[in-house]
């Protein structure tokens, strides 16, 4: 495009306009930095906002506990409901390795089509894990963005490069059992790749955990000590209870996935109440663990895992009941994962979530030490009234 | 370059949202809709994806500390929001492909063409301030005006602003000019007055605001948290449970193998 302003020639400023309109066009190209956000319905980007919870007039300091017009301080989650679901996939995936890599290490022989079978699961549920995470990306052609750097401060960085890495492997391990001779060179290094996913496995099931506490989410952030270990017992339940499921090749396997699926159960069911009670250092942080459809989702994860463990251990062996019990303790991993899902949602709408915490020194304080909130005066809640 | 900051003293705050339109104009942020929220005069709501500045309205039913109103016990008080900059940001250390910087002037800058609209920022700012536009798929907030800096001029909303609520500038010249208004504001009797965020000793959780402010009333009235902590600061215990649940992993998959192979049909 020419630029009327900047031409020399006798010509140009010859056709240059006198009556004021000398506008350069370039004036007109969008270059701003938002220049290039891309907009297409305003009504569901900007919804219209929910009607007031708070009377204006009291959000000043005399209320004991006062917020802006009871505005969230905080965004809610963006994700997709199959976010939840990966987490599921990311715990069985990373157990089932786990499993492999235990029977690999300890007795290749007389287990080895549960190693096979716990191979299959590792692979399909990574492939299937790095699906539902590209679906949900705003950019989905970005991903690879991912990649790009290390930042051990992202959990989600981390999480990427250990998906990365634990698909490689059990694709490895797959690949040397199906194409590998017996003793050959290449089943070898499958078994190698296995024993690699195998130890991935384990922050496979256990960093989606550090992703949700690693947020300012009240109640996500107030669990971080415990939700790991939700999400770890929770995958191991996943994992043995799907092999529970498929029909077993020896008694032998049946007894290690049965044990295995046990051990699960009795420790996520143990860590689902470890949960609730690091929540509840702060009242208003549990609540939507036990109230309104989080809190429903969650007591029902908790009864289905328990059923299913109860189930598991009652004598005598009736298929029926083996996997009534696998179908429930798989019903409580998933909905354990929507709960908390959910309950983070829930949490992020609630500005008291925020400030109450916060208040009673379970904000910064809780690091940092100090003994003043950001405006100079005593954590304490609520504050004396200064004039 | 030096660390280049805001100061928002929002006892100057007229509430005139010259700072949002500015905001809006140059970077050519799409708009909000137009609805009435009830709030006040504030029909904006919240910062999020298209709205970097944000003037908040609170209509108290007391007085400031040293002063009459003519109409009893009442104050207004008016706060324009922006992204605070933190001098250690969540949104930036939780960014997964490093498209969230830290530029030559300190401020933080998403990158959108490296952003890959994971929306894990979202949920990693203790101040609720960067969001993920839905029908754009990536992660929008203040940018300081980097492309305005980069050419020596100041940025829009400060441009903008009439009474010098919002000043731009070197941060340790910002900070000399808050404390001075401070001491001016208690000398005449508004006892209230404190800076939130000016540096890393009154807000531990976020080292200090590149953007700070000038309150009067506690930080939960303009919807600011009084303790905000930078999520990563706690990720230690995270960690740390996850290397407790490994041991318990294994210890099942090789117990339930040991055991578990030992059984005859």
């Amino acid at each position: 495009m020419k630029r009327m302003e900047g031409g020399t020639s006798l010509l140009e400023r010859l056709e240059r306009p006198t009556d004021g309109r000398n506008v350069d066009p370039e004036q007109g190209i969008l270059t701003g930095e938002a220049a290039g956000q891309v907009v297409k319905e305003l009504a569901t980007a900007h919804p219209v906002p929910n009607l007031l919870t708070t009377i204006p007039s009291r959000s000043g300091p005399a209320e004991e506990a006062p917020s802006y017009y009871g505005v969230p301080v905080l965004k809610a989650p963006v994700w997709l409901r199959t976010i939840p679901l990966y987490f599921y996939v990311g715990g069985l995936a990373g157990s089932a390795s786990m499993l492999s890599a235990a029977v690999e290490l300890l007795d290749g022989r007389k287990l080895a089509e549960l190693e096979r079978r716990c191979r299959w699961i590792g692979m399909v549920g990574d492939m299937v894990g790095t699906a539902l995470l590209v679906h949900d990306l705003g950019r989905p052609a970005r991903f690879l963005n991912m990649l790009r750097v290390f930042r051990p401060t992202s959990p989600m960085n981390v999480g990427a490069w250990v998906l990365a890495a634990s698909s490689a492997m059990t694709s490895a391990s797959v690949a040397g059992m199906l194409l590998g001779r017996r003793g050959s060179m290449l089943e070898k290094l499958g078994n190698g790749a296995s024993l690699a996913a195998g130890v991935l496995g384990l922050p496979l099931a256990g960093y989606p955990a550090v992703l949700l506490s690693n947020t300012a989410v009240p109640v996500w952030q107030g669990t971080r000590r415990t939700l790991p270990l939700l999400f770890m017992a929770s995958g191991v339940a996943s994992a043995g209870s799907l092999l529970e499921l498929l029909p077993p090749h020896s008694a032998r396997e049946r007894s290690v996935a049965r044990r295995f699926a046990t051990f699960g159960k009795v420790a996520a069911l143990a860590a689902s109440f470890a949960v609730e009670r690091e929540a509840r250092r702060s009242e208003v942080v549990a609540r939507p663990l036990r109230q309104g459809k989080p809190g429903a989702l969650w007591k029902a994860a908790q009864v289905c895992t328990a059923a299913g463990l109860a189930l598991s251990l009652l004598p005598g062996r009736r298929r029926w009941r083996q996997v009534a019990s696998s179908v429930l303790s798989t019903a409580g991993a998933l909905a354990m994962r929507y709960a908390i899902y959910d309950a983070g949602d829930v949490s992020t709408k609630d500005p008291h979530a925020t400030f109450v915490p916060q208040r009673q020194g379970l904000g910064a304080a809780e690091v940092a030490g100090n003994t003043v909130a950001s405006d100079g005066r005593p954590l304490k809640f609520p504050l004396p009234v200064v004039s | 370059m030096g660390q280049r900051g805001f100061f928002t003293d929002t006892t100057l705050c007229i509430g005139c949202k010259a700072c949002e339109v500015a905001c809006k104009q140059w970077n050519q942020l799409p708009d909000d809709g137009f609805h009435f929220t009830g709030m006040s005069y504030d029909h904006t709501g919240h910062l999020g994806a298209s709205t970097w500045r944000h003037v908040a309205f609170v209509e108290r039913p007391l007085p400031l500390p040293g002063q009459q109103s003519g109409v009893g016990d009442f104050s207004w008080l008016m706060m324009s929001d922006v992204c605070k900059h933190c001098q250690r940001a969540g949104c930036l250390e939780a960014c997964p492909t490093g498209a969230i910087i830290r530029t030559e002037f300190d401020t933080v800058y998403v990158q959108p063409d490296v952003c890959n609209g994971c929306g894990y920022c979202v949920v990693a700012c203790p101040f609720g301030v960067i969001d993920r536009r839905e029908d754009d798929g990536r992660a929008w907030k203040c940018t300081l005006c980097y492309d305005r800096l980069g050419e020596d001029m100041t940025p829009a909303c400060a441009k903008a602003c009439p009474t010098e609520s919002i000043v731009y500038g070197d941060l340790d010249e910002l900070r000399e000019r808050a404390e001075r208004r401070v001491r001016e504001l208690r000398e005449v009797g508004v006892t209230s007055a404190y800076l939130y965020g000016a540096d890393a000793e009154s807000q531990p959780g976020t080292g200090g605001l590149n953007s700070f402010f000038l309150l009067v009333d506690r930080p939960e009235v303009y919807n600011l948290p009084p303790d905000p902590v930078v999520p990563t600061m706690k990720q230690g215990a995270m960690w740390g449970a996850v290397a407790l649940g490994a041991l318990g992993m294994a210890a099942a998959a090789l117990g339930a193998v040991l055991l578990g192979r030992e059984e005859r049909a």
